[in-house]
C-alpha cells in the first residue's frame, strides 16, 4: 500500500446534494461510503479520484427500519450495525449470520452494506443472500427515485447499473415469513470467500413449495437460475436426491474460471458440497 | 560450558519475568525507525521495474525531478564515487539497477522529496526505456544450456566469513551456490538396504512477514554515514556501508531500536545502500519506508525442490539417505549461499546415518531474491526429511514414533563426521511428543497425529562481544550488539547479567544495537543470542567482578585471596560491602563506574562449530474435511530441547510463534509466480496463519538438561519448532487418508486433489 494520493472530501447534507456533486465530479469523483474496498484499492494505486463524496454525511441514511413487508436497511448502515440490530434478527435471522461473518470485525465496523453492494466485488457476501432473499435496493439522482432488484444491481465484477451521479439509499428485504427456511454458507481460506452460497427455501411441511438458490464468489456477479430453482422444489426426499444435480447446474450457470483461490473444477466441487451444506442447515 | 548452578539454584535466570519491552510495545510507546524523524529530513520512494529481465536503454527523470517539492531522482547513472554493489556472500547486488533490471520489482530510481506523497506521486514521471530480454524464472529454465545469464562476472566476496563453501556466482552459469556431503558409501548401502522409500518434494517460496516492513533512515555529511534501519545484524550492515563509501569502521554508524519482527528477512543488508546513497547525493537525511508489497518484492525464502531416498536394514537401522536439492534463489545472492550449505546439512535430520550424500544446488533466476528466513533452509529439507520417515517406517511396519527413537542421535555421538558432538536428549523430547499426544491412543475419526523432528546446525559463527558498565549506585547497564527483534534479549540478558552480579532483575538495564556505542556483536540470528551474547554477558559480569574484587582489596587494605564473593558484593572477614560501596569508596565519591567486557571467538567451548545443535520435537493431531480438503489442527504439541530456558515464558513463546508459522507452510503459505509476474504480492493475497488457525489445544514444553555450550547449559531456540511442521501436515494426512503428498503447503484443493486421484486408481 502505497501513500494515498491527494484528494478532496464532499459532505453533502441530502442526497439530492450528493447526487448533484456527482455530477458536477464526474469520472473524477467518487461515492465514499465505508471506504474499505474502495480506500484499499486507492492505496493500492489501482483507482485514483480527486474527490470523494462522502455519503454518510447525508442524515438518515444510516437507520434500520420495519416495514409492512419489508426490512428496510439504509445504505450507510456498517454491518456491525446489522449483525447487532434487534430488528435484523428478528425479521431476517440469515442476513444476520451472514453479517456476523463478513470479513474481520474492523471491515464490519467501517464497512456499509450499501458501499459493499455498489462496489459490486465479486465476492460479496451480502450480494449472493440479498439475491437469494429477493431484496432490491433504492437508488436516487437528479431525475428522481427508482428501484432495481440484486439482479438489476450487479452487471458484473465492479458495475452496476447506478449512474455516475446516481446513489444507493438502501436495501428492502422481504420480512421472513413462517415457511421460510434460508441458509449462507461459505468456504473460505483467504482474505475473500472462494465460494458463497445462498439457500432460500419457502416449505410447507415435507414438501419445498419454491427455492431460490445463489452461488457468490466464484463469478463476476451471483449467479442463479430458474431451473436450478425448479430443480429444488418438491418433496424434502425428493429435493434431496436431486441436490447434485442442482448444484451441476448452479456451477454450469456460474461458470468459474481458475484464479488464486481455486481451479474451475474445484469450484464447482464446491457449489455441491456447499448446496449440500446449505440445504441440511437451511432445514435444521 | 558454563554450568555451576544447577536448575532450582537461580534467583533470576530460569524465571518467567514478564518482558521488559512488553508495556511499551502493547500501549504504542516504543520506538521504533519508522518513529524516528531527523532534522531536515527527507523522503524517498522507488520506483521498481516493471520487467523480470530487461536492458536500461535510458531514464529521463526531468520530469519527476522539476515537480515541487522534490529534490531529486537517483538513477543508477548517478552512483559515480562510491561502490554501488553489495552482497553479504558475493557483492552482486547494485543498490539500484545499473543498465539492467533483473526482476519485476527491481529498485530502478528513486524520488526524493519532503515528504513521502511528493515523492510517491513524482514516480510516475520518470520515463524508463527498456528492451525486453529472455527472462530466466524457473530451476529448469535457469539449467537449460541455452539460458541467459542474469550475472556474467565473478564479484568480489562479501562479509560473509564461516562460510566453508566456495560461492560460484558468476562462474559461467547460473548457479548461484552448490554445496556437497559425503560420508560413507551411498550406493553400496543402498544395494544392501532392506527397504528404501524415495520421492520428489517441494516446498514454496515464502514470504517472512515482519510486521514492521523495511525502514531506513540515512545521513550521510562529512563526519562519515549514519542509518537507523530496522536491520537485524546492524554490524554486517556496517560492513557494506563501510564498503559503498569507502570509510573506515569508526566513520559508520547504524542505529537500530526496536525491531518489528525479522525472522530472517532482515538479517543482512537491504534498503540501507540506497537510503545513505540518496541522503549522499541529496545531502539530507532521507527516511525510506517500504510498504509490505514492496517489501515483498525486497526477499523471500529460496524454495527447495527435493529428491530424497533413504534405507533401512532388516532391523529397521536407517542406513543411508541421499538428496539432490534444487533451489530458486532469485535474482541476487544475498544470504542464500549460507541457506544452500545449511539447508544440505540439516538434510541430514537428527539421526545418525552412517551413509550420507546430499548434493544442493542453487540457482539465479529473475524473481525476486530469496535470502535468510527463520530455521534458514531446514523447513525446506525437513518436508522430505521427515515424510521420509514416517513413508519408511509405514513401509516396514514399524511406529513412526518408535522407528523415530530408534534411529535418533545420541547425547555425545559424532553423529555429523567433523561437527560438534549432538548434544540433547531426543529420546526424551520424542516422549514428551508423545506423551502430549497420546500417541497409543487411535485419533478420532477423521483425525490423525504426526510426530516429527529436527535438529539444525545453529549459532552461526561465534564472534561476540559486550561490554556491561557497573555504575555507583550499584545499577548495570548492558551494552550489547544483540537487536531487540520481539525475541526477548532486552529481557533474557538482564537476566543473565542480575543472577551473576547477584543484584534485582530491575537494576540491570539495556542499550543495545547502536554500532557506535555497542560493542561488536556478528548477528542476531541463527537462535544464537542466548547461547553466545548470554555467554558473553556472564564473562562480561565475572571480569567486572574480579574488577570490583580488586578494588575492595585496595579500599579495604586486603589481598583479593581474602575477599570473598557473595550475591550483590563481597564479604572480607566481618566486612560485607555491596558494588554500589565498593566503587564510591575506590573514587572516594558516590559516582564513577566500572567496565566489565567479554570477547568470544570460535575457540574454547566455542571452537567447534556448530555452537549448538538446535533440536525440536513437534506434534500435531489435525481433523481432515475430505469434501473441501480443508486441514484443521486440533492439537499442536512442541518440545524444545534448549538445555535451560533463561525464561521460560520467551521461550515458549518462541516455540508457539515458530510452530504457527510452520503451520503457515503447512497449509497455506507459498508466493504464487504466474511467469514473471508475483501473483500473490500482497497480504490481501498472500494468505498468512491467523488466530483462526492455530490449535485449539496447545502443549509447549521445555527439556532442561543443561547441556548446552550457553550460559548454564542453555543452547538457542526460536526456529526450531517451525521446520518439522509441513511435515507433520503431510504425514497426518497421509495417516489418516492414506495419501502421501509431498508439495507444501497442502492447501485445501491440493489435499481434495490428492485425495480425488487416489479415489479414481
Amino acid at each position: 500500500m502505497m501513500p494515498l494520493r491527494r484528494f478532496t472530501i464532499d459532505q453533502p447534507k441530502s442526497v439530492k446534494e450528493a447526487a448533484e456533486m456527482l455530477a458536477h465530479h464526474g469520472e473524477n469523483g467518487r461515492l465514499y461510503a465505508g471506504g474499505t474496498e474502495l480506500l484499499l484499492a486507492m492505496k493500492h494505486d489501482l483507482l485514483r479520484y480527486e474527490h470523494l463524496v462522502d455519503v454518510k454525511t447525508v442524515p438518515d441514511l444510516n437507520t434500520i427500519s420495519v416495514g409492512n413487508n419489508n426490512l428496510h436497511i439504509g445504505a450507510t448502515v456498517t454491518h456491525r450495525a446489522v449483525e447487532r440490530s434487534a430488528e435484523a434478527r428478528e425479521h431476517c435471522p440469515v442476513l444476520v449470520d451472514m453479517e456476523h461473518n463478513v470479513a474481520n470485525v474492523r471491515v464490519r465496523a467501517t464497512g456499509t452494506l450499501g458501499g459493499n453492494l455498489c462496489f459490486a466485488e465479486p465476492h460479496s457476501d451480502p450480494a449472493a443472500l440479498l439475491l437469494a432473499l429477493g431484496a432490491h435496493v433504492h437508488v436516487a439522482g437528479k431525475n428522481g427515485e427508482r428501484k432495481l432488484n440484486i439482479d438489476e444491481l450487479i452487471q458484473g465484477a465492479y458495475e452496476t447499473a447506478i449512474a455516475p451521479d446516481e446513489l444507493m439509499t438502501g436495501v428492502d428485504i422481504p420480512l421472513a415469513a413462517k415457511s421460510r427456511r434460508a441458509a449462507y454458507m461459505k468456504f473460505q481460506i483467504k482474505e475473500r470467500p472462494t465460494l458463497g452460497l445462498a439457500l432460500v427455501l419457502d416449505v410447507d411441511g415435507g414438501n419445498i413449495k419454491s427455492a431460490r438458490a445463489v452461488v457468490g464468489s466464484i463469478s463476476p456477479k451471483p449467479a442463479r437460475s430458474d431451473q436450478v430453482d425448479k430443480i429444488l422444489a418438491g418433496s424434502r426426499a425428493d429435493v434431496e436426491k436431486r441436490l447434485a444435480d442442482a448444484a451441476q447446474e448452479l456451477a454450469k450457470v456460474a461458470d468459474p474460471v481458475d484464479d488464486l483461490e481455486g481451479s474451475a473444477e474445484y469450484k464447482r466441487h464446491l457449489v455441491g458440497v456447499f448446496l449440500k451444506r446449505a440445504f441440511i442447515k437451511a432445514l435444521s | 560450558m558454563q554450568q555451576e548452578k544447577k536448575k532450582g539454584d537461580f534467583r533470576v535466570v530460569n524465571h518467567a519475568i514478564p518482558r521488559r519491552d512488553g508495556r511499551a510495545k502493547v500501549t504504542g510507546r516504543a520506538t521504533y525507525v519508522s518513529d524516528v524523524k531527523l532534522v531536515g529530513m527527507a523522503w524517498a520512494k522507488v520506483l521498481r521495474s516493471p520487467y523480470p529481465h530487461a536492458k536500461i536503454i535510458s531514464i529521463d527523470t526531468s520530469k519527476a525531478a522539476a515537480r515541487p517539492g522534490v529534490y531529486g531522482v537517483l538513477t543508477g547513472n548517478d552512483l559515480e564515487g562510491i561502490n554501488p554493489y553489495y552482497g553479504h556472500a558475493v557483492k552482486d547486488h547494485p543498490l539500484l539497477a545499473i543498465g539492467k533490471v533483473r526482476y519485476v520489482g527491481e529498485p530502478v530510481a528513486a524520488v526524493v522529496a519532503v515528504d513521502e506523497r511528493t515523492a510517491f506521486e513524482a514516480l510516475e514521471f520518470i520515463e524508463v526505456k527498456y528492451e525486453e530480454l529472455k527472462p530466466v524464472l524457473t530451476h529448469d529454465e535457469a539449467m537449460a544450456k541455452d539460458a541467459p545469464l542474469l550475472h556474467d562476472r565473478v564479484f568480489e566476496a562479501g562479509a560473509l566469513r564461516g562460510f566453508e563453501g566456495d560461492t560460484t556466482a558468476g562462474k559461467g552459469s547460473n548457479i548461484c551456490q552448490a554445496h556437497h556431503i559425503q560420508w560413507g558409501n551411498v550406493e553400496e548401502a543402498f544395494k544392501n538396504a532392506a527397504a528404501v522409500v524415495e520421492g520428489e518434494y517441494y516446498f514454496p517460496m515464502t514470504y517472512a512477514y515482519a510486521m514492521e516492513a523495511y525502514v531506513a533512515i540515512a545521513d550521510v555529511n562529512d563526519n562519515g554515514v549514519t542509518v537507523y534501519s530496522s536491520a537485524q545484524h546492524p554490524f554486517m550492515v556496517r560492513h557494506d556501508l563501510k564498503a559503498i563509501f569507502n570509510l573506515p569502521v569508526s566513520q559508520v554508524r547504524l542505529v537500530v531500536p526496536f525491531v518489528g519482527g525479522g525472522y530472517g528477512s532482515k538479517s543482512y543488508t537491504k534498503i540501507e545502500p540506497l537510503a545513505a546513497a540518496c541522503s549522499w547525493k541529496f545531502k539530507r537525511p532521507v527516511k525510506l519506508q517500504l510498504t509490505i508489497e514492496e517489501a515483498m518484492l525486497t526477499t523471500r525464502s529460496d524454495d527447495a525442490l527435493t529428491w530424497m531416498r533413504t534405507a533401512v536394514d532388516a532391523n529397521g537401522k536407517i542406513i543411508a539417505r541421499q538428496a539432490k536439492i534444487l533451489m530458486n534463489t532469485g535474482a541476487y545472492a544475498e544470504n542464500s549461499p549460507l541457506v544452500v550449505e545449511k539447508s544440505t546439512n540439516r538434510c541430514v535430520g537428527p539421526y545418525s546415518i552412517p551413509n550420507v550424500q546430499i548434493d544442493n544446488y542453487s540457482f539465479y533466476t529473475n524473481t525476486v531474491p530469496a535470502s535468510s528466513y527463520r530455521g534458514f533452509g531446514c523447513a525446506q529439507v525437513t518436508l522430505p526429511g521427515e515424510s521420509q520417515i514416517d513413508e519408511l517406517a509405514a513401509k516396514i511396519g514399524k511406529d513412526s514414533y518408535e522407528f523415530r527413537v530408534m534411529n535418533a542421535a545420541k547425547n555425545g555421538e559424532e553423529f555429523f563426521p567433523k561437527m560438534r558432538p549432538f548434544e540433547g536428549s531426543l529420546k526424551q523430547d520424542l516422549d514428551i511428543a508423545a506423551k502430549a499426544l497420546r500417541w497409543n491412543e487411535p485419533a478420532p475419526k477423521g483425525r490423525a497425529k504426526s510426530i516429527a523432528c529436527s535438529t539444525s546446525d545453529a549459532g552461526a559463527y561465534p564472534l561476540t562481544s559486550t561490554a556491561i558498565r557497573v555504575h555507583a549506585d550499584g545499577s548495570v547497564t548492558i551494552l550489547t550488539g544483540s537487536t531487540e527483534l520481539g525475541q526477548g534479549s532486552h529481557t533474557v540478558l538482564p537476566q543473565i547479567a542480575a543472577e551473576e552480579l547477584g543484584i534485582p532483575f530491575d537494576k540491570v538495564h539495556v542499550m543495545s544495537s547502536d554500532t557506535a556505542i555497542t560493542p561488536y556483536d556478528r548477528s542476531t540470528g541463527a537462535s544464537r543470542t542466548t547461547t553466545l551474547m548470554g555467554s558473553a554477558m556472564i564473562d562480561a559480569c565475572r571480569e567486572a567482578i574480579q574488577q570490583m574484587v580488586a578494588m575492595a582489596a585496595d579500599v579495604l587494605k586486603v589481598k583479593t585471596e581474602q575477599i570473598q564473593v557473595i550475591p550483590g558484593g563481597i564479604r572480607a572477614g566481618e566486612i560485607q560491602l555491596n558494588w554500589s560501596q565498593i566503587i564510591s569508596k575506590y573514587y572516594a565519591l558516590p559516582d564513577g563506574e566500572v567496565i566489565g567486557r567479554a570477547y568470544i571467538r570460535k575457540a574454547g567451548r566455542f571452537a567447534q562449530i556448530p555452537v549448538f545443535w538446535e533440536t525440536v520435537s513437534t506434534g500435531v493431531e489435525v481433523a481432515i474435511d475430505e469434501e473441501t480438503g480443508k486441514i484443521d489442527v486440533e492439537k499442536l504439541v512442541t518440545v524444545g530441547d534448549v538445555g535451560l530456558a533463561i525464561n521460560p515464558a520467551l521461550a515458549e513463546g518462541q516455540d508457539i510463534g515458530a510452530a504457527t508459522m510452520g503451520l503457515g507452510t503447512g497449509l497455506y503459505e507459498e508466493l504464487v509466480y504466474e511467469g514473471s509476474q508475483l501473483m500473490n504480492g500482497s497480504i490481501l493475497e498472500y494468505r498468512l496463519p491467523r488466530f483462526k488457525d492455530t490449535a485449539k489445544e496447545i502443549e509447549l514444553n521445555l527439556v532442561e538438561n543443561q547441556d548446552g555450550a550457553g550460559p548454564y547449559g542453555a543452547k538457542g531456540g526460536g526456529e526450531g519448532s517451525l521446520n518439522s511442521m509441513a511435515a507433520n501436515i503431510a504425514n497426518a494426512v497421509a495417516r489418516a487418508t492414506g495419501v502421501r503428498i509431498r508439495h507444501a503447503p497442502l492447501t485445501p484443493e491440493r489435499v481434495w486433489r490428492a485425495l480425488k486421484e487416489q479415489k479414481a486408481k
